[in-house]
């Protein structure tokens, strides 16, 4: 069975880090970006099975990466997991309307994190 | 007629004779009249002075302010009434005056009155000349003008405070973002921390012994614990900056419940502590915002197992009432001291006994639980006994949605409240509907295909260009209901529907020969206590209402009517007050005492017309604290009582009264529920 593809797009690089690792220890093949752009650039190129967003990313923000990957046909079927520190109703209701498939706030429970994952990669099928 | 305006015109006449008036006082006796009339009549001070600067003549005010007669003052200088300063300055003013041969006009000062008290005057000279134009002296006016000038630096002051709370404000939603904005801050780092920690306890980068885990797991709990207090910080710097939103949906409330149950009753258990759920048989759904008020029912459940020794028991129970649905937290806990219950719910408090024990988190839980309860429309309170246990209850308004509203329209509501298209619910509900259909002479299934057909045909007349389409979402033949969805319109067109509906649903029965059908439209109303934002919010997007049709109403009205009640308190004591409603249900009403919830009091109740005062038992259903606005006044409760076992014959005489009180409850737009 091939691993699924996981990009993680994500400034804090010890979260990077850490996130990778569990990732990886579950069996995942993670793919990193650190700023919005190369997100973008990346989710484009190598396809990924699923993508983690940090909201607040350098050069372009998460909810604009989400809103151009979702309005594109080729890649809406992508799912997207929103990953920030902001907590506050708007914010998850705009995620909500950029497409996002699920919010998940930081601080977080790896285990919900892996499970939300999981999830999502079963629909995917 | 004619003779009226003659001697209107001849009265005139006379009046604009002035001519005549003129001769009459030409005479200089008459001018010096005048002119000593106004010199002894005006409040002002007046005074005449020669070069010298002595008082050739004053008026009467002059020398009352003096405390001597007029006469007394001709000669006297200001050296010889004020004080030396003040005279000096006096001097140098007539000496400008009557050199340079200016006016000094409107100069404000202030002086110091006899009494010591300071006032304010207003002061203009003018010199005096003889015929030759040589100066001979002045002359002149001083108004005390204190009055004026107070109101101004009143107004001035309270400019200044405006500006102040303007001020405050500022730096009170400055102090807001800054605490949103830092404990935001923390939480990414917070977050690398706690993911760091979580990698090293799973083992993730190589085995880690039991001992180093142990630690792990503590700075995990504290990393938790720290998170709290971060949450903490940006709900109340939320709610102070009145960002707090709520988002409202119609929830099925013993799920809600059911939902976190598994949760605290492992958390129970840890502790030997008995949890257990008191829950009503029948579905309860109300409109809240779901996720607040779990976070409140998490914090009074995670309190009472925090300050409940082992052993304990924790019940948590739900009362519907009329209006409100009551949620209790009841815990045979440590308790809450009699001086710490008054400010139980204000912030950062910091109790004498019960946080002491075991003092974690900053004490915002409960003032954050207050807020977000009030913002739901509901009310909190707490009874307490220090060493016997601890009972938190808060009220929810109820919406009479029970029941009426399936899962299946909850679902479509909340989907249409989702992507924010505001809804209308018209409900049409039989009242009764086991006996209706019993003089019904035709098939349940007929009767609601013919309801349905009776509403869309209403509906497509009402329709003007480019109306949405109705949606009927419930026909439930066997319970008589039948709801209408369909996309918010204006309320006196929604209104104004119902009304066409109802006749025309009238028209329906009374052609099918079912008479005394009695249809009653009602809206739902919201208690006033919800505040203006919410209930706008609230109303923004979603309207119910029900149409009934039966025999009788099924739920009680409130209606707001002031009668003498008594309740006899604990020892015998008789308190007397008045009603703020009644109902065939109970009554609300103000008290100073503070009864507990659910106790069971005799009450006398002295209703108009009646020789004997009803008695009855009555219980405690919610309490709502008021605050003390007078300075005497006590610390004063309003009560709701719900009426128990009420004798048939009491129960006639209320209803009886209570439709004698509420002359439109049965006509079209009677208030069906609050």
């Amino acid at each position: 069975m091939n691993k699924k593809k996981i990009l993680l797009v994500e400034d804090e690089k010890v979260l990077m880090e850490t996130v990778t690792l569990r990732l990886e220890a579950n069996g995942y093949e993670v793919i990193s970006a650190y700023d919005g752009f190369k997100g973008l650039e990346k989710a484009k190129k190598e396809k990924p099975d699923l993508i983690i967003l940090d909201l607040m990313l350098p050069k372009m923000d998460g909810y604009k990466v989400c809103g151009l990957l979702k309005a594109d046909t080729r890649y809406n079927k992508i799912p997207i997991i929103m990953f920030t520190a902001r907590a506050q109703e708007s914010d998850k209701k705009m995620g909500k309307e950029m497409g996002a498939d699920a919010y998940i706030t930081k601080p977080f429970e790896p285990q919900a994190l892996l499970e939300k994952i999981s999830e999502l990669l079963r629909n995917e099928k | 007629m004619k003779n009226k305006t003659k001697t209107k015109i001849s009265k005139i006449k006379s009046m604009t004779d002035y001519k005549g008036l003129e001769n009459k006082y030409k005479d200089p006796t008459y001018k010096y009249r005048f002119l000593s009339y106004l010199m002894n009549h005006i409040p002002d001070v007046i005074y005449f002075k020669d070069t010298e600067g002595r008082f050739v003549m004053v008026n009467q005010t002059h020398a009352k302010c003096q405390g001597l007669k007029p006469e007394d003052l001709i000669g006297k200088t200001d050296t010889d009434l004020f004080p030396k300063k003040r005279a000096e300055m006096i001097t140098k003013d007539d000496l400008y005056v009557m050199k340079t041969g200016k006016p000094i006009i409107d100069k404000i000062e202030s002086a110091v009155r006899g009494d010591g008290t300071y006032n304010y005057v207003s002061t203009t000279k003018v010199p005096m000349c003889d015929d030759k134009g040589k100066i001979i002296g002045l002359m002149g006016i001083t108004r005390d003008i204190t009055r004026r000038i107070r109101f101004e630096h009143l107004k001035e002051e309270k400019a200044r405070m405006e500006k102040k709370l303007e001020t405050l404000e500022e730096l009170n939603k400055m102090k807001s973002e800054f605490v949103s904005a830092v404990s935001h801050e923390l939480r990414t780092p917070l977050a690398i921390i706690k993911d760091v920690i979580m990698l090293l306890i799973d083992g993730i980068v190589g085995p880690i012994k039991e001992k180093q885990k142990d630690l792990l797991m503590k700075a995990k709990d504290n990393i938790a614990r720290l998170n709290n207090i971060i949450d903490e910080l940006l709900d109340i710097s939320r709610i102070e900056s009145g960002k707090i939103k709520m988002h409202y949906s119609l929830i099925n409330f013993n799920d809600l419940l059911m939902d976190s149950s598994v949760f605290f009753k492992k958390l129970a258990e840890e502790k030997d502590i008995d949890l257990g759920y008191n829950l009503p048989r029948s579905q309860i759904n109300i409109f809240i915002d779901a996720e607040r008020i779990n976070q409140v029912i998490a914090n009074l459940i995670n309190n009472a197992i925090k300050f409940t020794e082992q052993n304990g028991k924790i019940k948590v129970e739900v009362k519907i009432f009329e209006t409100k649905v009551r949620v209790g937290i009841i815990d045979t806990g440590i308790g809450i001291a009699k001086q710490d219950l008054p400010k139980i719910f204000n912030k950062f408090v910091q109790l004498s006994t019960r946080f002491q024990a075991e003092r974690k988190g900053i004490g915002l839980g409960l003032s954050i639980a207050k807020e977000l309860v009030e913002k739901n429309g509901g009310e909190i309170w707490v009874e307490s006994e220090l060493g016997v246990g601890t009972k938190f209850y808060f009220t929810l308004p109820r919406f009479y949605t029970d029941k009426v509203l399936s899962k299946d329209i909850r679902d479509k509501i909340n989907n249409l409240l989702e992507k924010n298209i505001p809804v209308y619910l018209i409900n049409l509900l039989i009242v009764n509907y086991t006996e209706f259909k019993k003089r019904l002479n035709i098939e349940p299934r007929k009767l609601f295909e013919d309801l349905r057909a009776v509403i869309e045909e209403t509906f497509k007349r009402f329709c003007y260009a480019g109306r949405k389409e109705l949606q009927i979402v419930l026909q439930d033949y066997a319970g008589g209901e039948l709801g209408i969805l369909f996309s918010k319109i204006k309320e006196e067109e929604a209104t104004k529907f119902c009304n066409l509906v109802k006749d025309r649903i009238k028209k329906y029965f009374t052609k099918n020969r079912l008479e005394n059908v009695f249809i009653n439209l009602g809206v739902l109303s919201y208690p006033s206590k919800f505040h203006a934002i919410t209930t706008q919010q609230f109303l923004a997007n979603v309207s119910i209402k029900k149409i009934c049709i039966g025999s009788e109403i099924r739920h009680f009205s409130r209606i707001p009517y002031r009668i003498d009640i008594e309740i006899l308190l604990p020892g015998n004591q008789i308190e007397s007050s008045q009603t703020i409603d009644i109902s065939e249900g109970g009554v609300c009403l103000m008290t100073k005492r503070k009864l507990a919830t659910d106790a069971q009091i005799q009450t006398k109740l002295k209703l108009p017309k009646e020789k004997e005062p009803l008695c009855f038992r009555a219980r405690v259903a919610w309490i709502k604290y008021i605050e003390e606005v007078s300075e005497i006044g006590a610390d004063k409760y309003r009560l709701g009582l719900e009426f128990i076992n009420l004798k048939n014959r009491d129960k006639k005489i209320i209803s009886k009264f209570i439709k004698s009180i509420s002359p439109s409850i049965h006509k079209s737009m009677g208030s069906f529920a609050r």
